[in-house]
């Protein structure tokens, strides 16, 4: 991460030409929101990177772990809401685990995850979002999660069954399948819970309905 | 002695081999499993990156199931049990409004860290038949089971022990290694391949190395990552075992190779050559 140059000027040239944000140009409002709803102390972040390099997918990543810290801190919303960083993540807990000034980087990066998820923003990793989604809907029709059932529907979603022809994961998929299901290891129906209106009920909650 | 279990719904379908050798593990040790009534799916990764409400009462759900019935609650999936321990960490802030009528002050432990007490061990050495001597094994962690530690109560989260000690005493060489505790990759293994593909392989390449004939694990997820990734045949292979297998396999006079047909890689030849199978 480049340090940020305090004069203007010399900022924007520095950027040659593109227009660069300045620090504090939101007020402190985003870091104690974030501090607020997470409990972590992201003000003790001194930037040693120790979250990035123990983290195992950071070269994935758009915005690295200690990255993530410092636009929070810098209040730079959009950029992380954008970045591919918040779905990439594999909640390992690794970062979390080695801050040595405790940190809680994962936590705050699954924070980010949840806001991308009720704002308006296209997830960079749509393939990843629409994944999680369909999970919890597949959870709600039937309150466990059948790995066949899954697949069906996350096939179903739009782009994906395209995407999936494109990068030859359908054919894989198709093969895994009928060795699974030689094997016994994919179950067609699965038993359901009984949970489902009780499930329903919590999940139009949690999105402000009334019920 | 009798506890709640939550089996997650992995062991319904494609760990439904794992569920069966709990099964008899337990039969044999004298321990009753009573499954939780009517129990939900804890919502996994999907829950928690998506809504944190609901990552906290979806496993509520199933805490205050168990709670009626007053046992502590042992979880065989590394991933159901992080979820059971964080919910029940955020029930006891009192922030959320849970509608089941829940505390959080029930005990859930993980299978292997149960499994590996004192006073276990002594009654899993009983009970062993065949030792599986001359077996090399690592045995691999995942990261759901021992991170954060504030959240599973691993104080030996970098080096965790469990699962080795289990697989000593059932007689085989455990070997030591660095790559217990690393991710495997599975929340993103189905969207994105490549990059969970990429992590699977370098735990399965480290095992090699350190000189592994099976892999020895705890998690469903972590089981079929590292089972399946092993297409290629021409490859060396190393059959991946669920902990209470291999302890199935130590406690039974008589073993049945259709013990391990839904392995991808399969484990027969191995436990021939070491005559653990005719
Ligand atoms: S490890 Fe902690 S202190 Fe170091 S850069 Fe990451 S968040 Fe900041
Ligand atoms: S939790 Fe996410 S950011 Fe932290 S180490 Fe794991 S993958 Fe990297």
């Amino acid at each position: 991460m480049q340090n940020i140059i305090s004069d203007p000027d010399q900022a924007r040239k520095h950027d040659s030409g593109k227009e660069r944000k300045l620090i504090g140009d939101r007020g402190d409002y985003f870091l104690n929101r974030m501090e607020g709803e997470t409990g972590a102390n992201i003000s003790a972040c001194y930037q040693c990177e120790r979250c990035t390099n123990s983290c195992p997918v950071s070269h994935f990543m758009d915005i690295k772990p200690h990255q993530v810290i410092h636009y929070v801190q810098l209040g730079w919303r959009e950029e992380l809401l954008k970045s591919s960083t918040i779905w990439i993540c594999l909640s390992c807990e690794m970062c979390t685990t080695y801050c040595p000034n405790e940190v809680d980087v994962a936590e705050i990066i699954n924070h980010l995850r949840n806001m991308a998820a009720h704002s308006s923003i296209t997830p960079k990793e749509k393939s990843l979002a629409v994944f999680h989604q369909t999970f919890l809907e597949v959870l709600q029709k039937s309150g466990r999660v059948n790995e066949f059932r899954l697949m069906n529907a996350y096939y179903l979603k739009p782009d994906i069954l395209h995407e999936r022809i494109k990068n030859k994961a359908l054919k894989e998929d198709l093969l895994l399948g009928i060795t699974m299901l030689r094997k016994g290891r994919l179950k067609l129906f699965t038993p359901k819970s009984r949970a489902i209106k009780e499930i329903k009920r919590v999940y139009s909650q949690t999105r402000g309905e009334i019920v | 002695m009798r506890l709640s279990f939550y089996p997650g719904c992995s062991l319904e379908g494609m760990a439904n081999d794992y569920a069966r050798s709990i099964d008899a593990v337990f039969r044999n040790l004298g321990i009753d499993l009573v499954e939780i009534e009517d129990w939900s799916c804890c919502g996994a990764t999907a829950a928690h990156s998506l809504s944190q409400t609901m990552s906290v009462l979806l496993p509520a759900r199933n805490l205050a199931a168990a709670e009626k019935l007053g046992h502590d609650i042992v979880s065989p999936c590394a991933n159901c049990f992080n979820r059971l321990r964080f919910s029940q960490n955020m029930i006891k802030k009192k922030v959320f409004d849970i509608p089941w009528p829940v505390t959080g002050d029930i005990r859930v432990h993980d299978m292997t860290r149960f499994l590996a007490e004192p006073a276990r061990i002594k009654s899993i050495k009983e009970r062993i038949l065949r030792p599986l001597n001359g077996l090399r094994v690592v045995c691999y962690y995942g990261c759901q089971m021992v991170r954060p530690p504030k959240i599973t109560g691993y104080t030996d989260y970098e080096n965790p022990q469990t699962m080795d000690r289990i697989a000593a005493t059932a007689g085989a060489q455990v070997i030591d290694w660095s790559y217990k505790a690393t991710c495997c990759g599975a929340s993103v293994g189905i969207a994105r391949k490549e990059i969970g593909e990429s992590l699977t392989r370098r735990i399965l390449q480290k095992a090699q190395q350190a000189g592994a004939e099976a892999i020895v694990v705890s998690c469903p997820l972590c089981q079929s990552n590292l089972d399946m990734i092993q297409k290629d045949r021409s490859k060396r292979h190393t059959p991946v075992f669920y902990f209470t297998e291999l302890l199935r396999l130590s406690f039974a006079e008589h073993v049945d190779p259709k013990w391990f047909k839904m392995h991808f890689t399969d484990p027969v030849p191995l436990l021939r050559a070491k005559g653990l199978l005719s």
